[in-house]
């Protein structure tokens, strides 16, 4: 099975190695923004996702994510 | 009976350097009239100068000699048996080395003494034992040694008259073991991944990796992992603007990271409209020792911070410096200057120039010279020093900037500590505490020869006194965002390199280079690309022990005890085979797999190699240079054309090469090219029709013509 975003071989999140790594990330830092701001998941991830300082793969996965909320 | 007369011919001194301008320096130091004769054979260069007898020297080219394999067979592995052979039998385009290798030959076969003169190192150890082991028929056993860390025509004879009976065999065996452990390991490991890509794709791509450049892979993988994996996080940060005596202050919250909005707004409507009181002054006095002299690792740190040269630049600079005798020996690491390189003489020669003059006319005045030293030292060389001699022949302006450089830090050395002062003012906000921060220097010291390149940061404060009422202007909050770790420069992997001890002095700016020539990283932030992440994944799957940081470190160990004599060479050699055996297997049974994921990477990475930038118009394409099928002409276009829903396209030059630099505009941001036409020189081009920069050329060319006549 190939990653949801980039054609490298994927694991069970249906993300390949590093864009798991990316969403563990994503997944864990939600609750400190949510504290700081009291922004829900939806806001979080547009916030992180137009954010200059995101890293590439972080924004790739919250862009998906963004999609799949969309769905 | 008669008998034959034989004259007797006094056989000469024949001296072996490791490069052309060595030879000269040393035969012309070593000659009674300074001015040695200049001979050629073949194309070959060698000089020969008068002494106590006549004295040939001959240089080499660098390395001449270099490990091989036993057959001449490369596609292959693994492979173990190895010999020395010279460069011509091994390299390709290396031909001229056998004609320069038969020159030395013959000039040996009439030569009665032998003497290795080249650079008291690892790598000048082995020229000069196997030139003379192989060139010169085993004359290694008998031969002595120079050493020496200037080209200096005073230490050079001294040198001379103070030669090591033999050679340092033990250097010798060290350098052998380190030639041999990375040849291994290159050769093996490199050869694995480009045929495994190569049976996969049909197409040749040179891949590689080593003892010392998968580790260090390493470390860019996982700094790029935690970039592009990074989330940043929210944060406030509260100042007050102070105004006192007229003048506008920011102190900063005791705090310094605030992680709710709902805190920090609770804090600053506290402290709004309130006045503030000064609590409590501290001032603190230090004493800034002067930096230590230089060694490799420090100066290519230095002028990268300073003038943004590569550490291979910056290598291969000093190298000149020092062939041209200005400075030391530059690949050292040593930070200690011992007082026999004569500091008054350097000082005086350098006061010769009108830019050093009054500084070292300074330093002669004091009744003692005594250098600040670091802790790092070098059996074999001094810090980098200059030597005093100066320069002969206009110096290019990176040249000049180094010996510059090199002159005021060994200054500075001999300079007084600096002394410089803290001030931290506590005010008091509505119980709130706020910290105003100063600095200042009390007493240059050093910093007064280093001024040029010393980076100090200077904050001076107004007179206060505790107890004192300020005015709060306003209570600014901030909010921020936590940054990414920072990529990787040149100088912050070379520190990390030596940080960990991997690599050589010598080699280290080498192989970053290597990673750049194999396009595992890309510009100046040492961004890895896909192919980088690749090679790095296949050698973290199947052979994990290559970029393994602690194996890399024991055997740095290991080669270094060789050098003490600790340690023997064919124990660490048999031992690296042991290492590769399992690995060079692993790589067999998965050829197939690794081939594919490395063609994949490979054929991403060119790609990857033409996006120019992203597209100005449509925000979402790249801008790569494309070809047109119907005219052949070259031209920049966005990447969704082929998608029908941008059509932004620019004109490119139509002869000539277009590189990417990397770099964007300095007029308008745009990103640009750089353009390479044969016997021209290159030039950066932006391709941005309405750039502010080309307008502003436009007018300059137009002015003239609308100046009125008089």
């Amino acid at each position: 099975m190939k990653c949801q975003i980039c054609s490298r071989e994927a694991k069970e999140s249906g993300y390949c190695d590093l864009h798991s790594m990316a969403h563990e990330s994503i997944t864990r830092k939600y609750e400190r923004w949510n504290e700081a701001l009291g922004i829900s998941w939806k806001e979080y991830l547009s916030e992180i996702a137009k954010n200059p300082l995101t890293g590439e793969w972080t924004r790739e996965v919250a862009e998906h994510l963004k999609k799949l909320e969309k769905r | 009976m008669t008998t034959r007369f034989v004259p007797i011919v006094e056989k000469y001194t024949l001296i072996v350097t490791e490069k052309p301008d060595a030879a000269q320096r040393i035969a012309s130091a070593l000659d009674l009239g300074r001015k040695a004769k200049r001979m050629k054979k073949n194309g070959v260069p060698y000089y020969v100068a008068k002494r106590d007898r006549e004295i040939v020297v001959v240089p080499a080219l660098g390395h001449l000699y270099t490990v091989t394999g036993e057959t001449s067979r490369r596609n292959f592995y693994p492979v173990f048996n190895f010999k020395w052979a010279p460069r011509y039998a091994a390299e390709k385009g290396a031909h001229r080395i056998r004609q320069w290798l038969q020159v030395i030959t013959d000039l040996a076969r009439d030569a009665g003494t032998f003497i290795d003169a080249c650079d008291f190192d690892l790598e000048g150890s082995i020229i000069g034992y196997s030139i003379l082991k192989y060139a010169c028929d085993n004359k290694e056993t008998v031969s002595k040694r120079m050493k020496y860390s200037t080209l200096t025509e005073e230490e050079l004879e001294k040198s001379y008259d103070e030669m090591l009976p033999h050679l340092d065999f033990a250097l010798i065996e060290a350098g052998r073991t380190r030639h041999e452990v990375d040849w291994l390991y290159g050769v093996n490991l490199s050869r694995a991944l480009t045929i495994a890509a190569k049976e996969w794709s049909g197409n040749y791509a040179t891949l590689s990796t080593g003892r010392v450049q998968g580790p260090v892979l390493k470390f860019l993988v996982t700094r790029e992992k935690s970039i592009r994996s990074f989330v940043p996080m929210p944060y406030w940060e509260i100042s007050a603007e102070l105004k006192i005596d007229g003048q506008l202050l920011e102190a900063k919250y005791i705090k310094q990271i605030i992680q709710t909005k709902r805190e920090a707004e609770a804090i600053q409507s506290a402290c709004q409209g309130r006045n503030g009181h000064v609590e409590k002054i501290e001032t603190k006095q230090y004493r800034q020792l002067p930096l230590p002299p230089f060694d490799l690792g420090t100066l290519q740190r230095e002028a990268y911070g300073l003038f943004g040269y590569s550490p291979k630049r910056t290598s291969d600079i000093a190298q000149r410096l020092y062939l041209d005798a200005l400075i030391s020996y530059p690949r050292t690491s040593s930070q200690k200057l011992p007082p026999v390189i004569g500091y008054k003489d350097i000082l005086k020669n350098l006061s010769k120039v009108a830019e050093h003059k009054g500084l070292a006319a300074e330093l002669l005045a004091k009744p003692e010279l005594k250098p600040n030293e670091g802790t790092k030292e070098d059996p074999a060389h001094p810090a980098i020093y200059p030597t005093g001699k100066l320069p002969q022949k206009t110096l290019d302006g990176s040249e000049r900037n180094i010996w510059n450089l090199v002159v005021r830090r060994f200054m500075a050395v001999f300079g007084e500590s600096a002394i410089r002062q803290t001030m931290k003012v506590q005010v008091s906000i509505n119980d709130h505490v706020f910290f105003l921060k100063g600095i200042q220097t009390l007493k240059a010291g050093w910093l007064h020869f280093y001024e040029p390149y010393a980076r100090t940061e200077e904050t001076l404060l107004p007179r206060l006194k505790e107890d004192q009422m300020v005015d709060v202007n306003r209570i600014f909050l901030e909010g921020k965002f936590t940054k990414p770790p920072p990529w990787y420069n040149p100088s912050s992997l070379l520190r990390k390199m030596e940080k960990v001890e991997i690599g050589t002095k010598a080699t280290r700016a080498d192989i970053i280079q290597t990673l750049y020539d194999r396009k595992y990283i890309r510009d100046e932030r040492m961004a890895l690309t896909d192919l980088g992440f690749e090679v790095f994944e296949v050698l973290r799957n199947h052979s994990p022990t290559v970029v393994s940081i602690k194996l890399t470190k024991e055997l740095e160990r290991r080669m270094n005890q060789v050098r003490e004599s600790k340690e023997k060479r064919e124990n660490v050699l048999a031992s690296v085979i042991e290492i590769l055996k399992p690995i060079m297997n692993e790589f067999k049974e998965k050829q197939k797999e690794i081939g594919e994921q490395l063609s994949d990477a490979i054929r991403r990475a060119k790609l990857q190699e033409r996006i120019i930038g992203t597209c100005p118009t449509c925000k979402t394409g790249n801008l790569t240079v494309l070809r047109s099928r119907k005219t052949g002409k070259q031209f920049i276009g966005c990447t969704n054309y082929f998608e029908n829903s941008c059509k932004t396209s620019f004109p490119l030059p139509q002869r000539g090469t277009i590189r990417i630099p990397g770099k964007n505009c300095r007029g308008c941001g745009w990103p640009t090219v750089q353009v390479f036409v044969y016997g021209k020189r290159p030039w950066t081009l932006c391709f941005n029709p309405r750039c502010s920069l080309k307008e502003k050329r436009m007018r300059r060319v137009e002015m003239p013509n609308m100046q009125p006549r008089s």
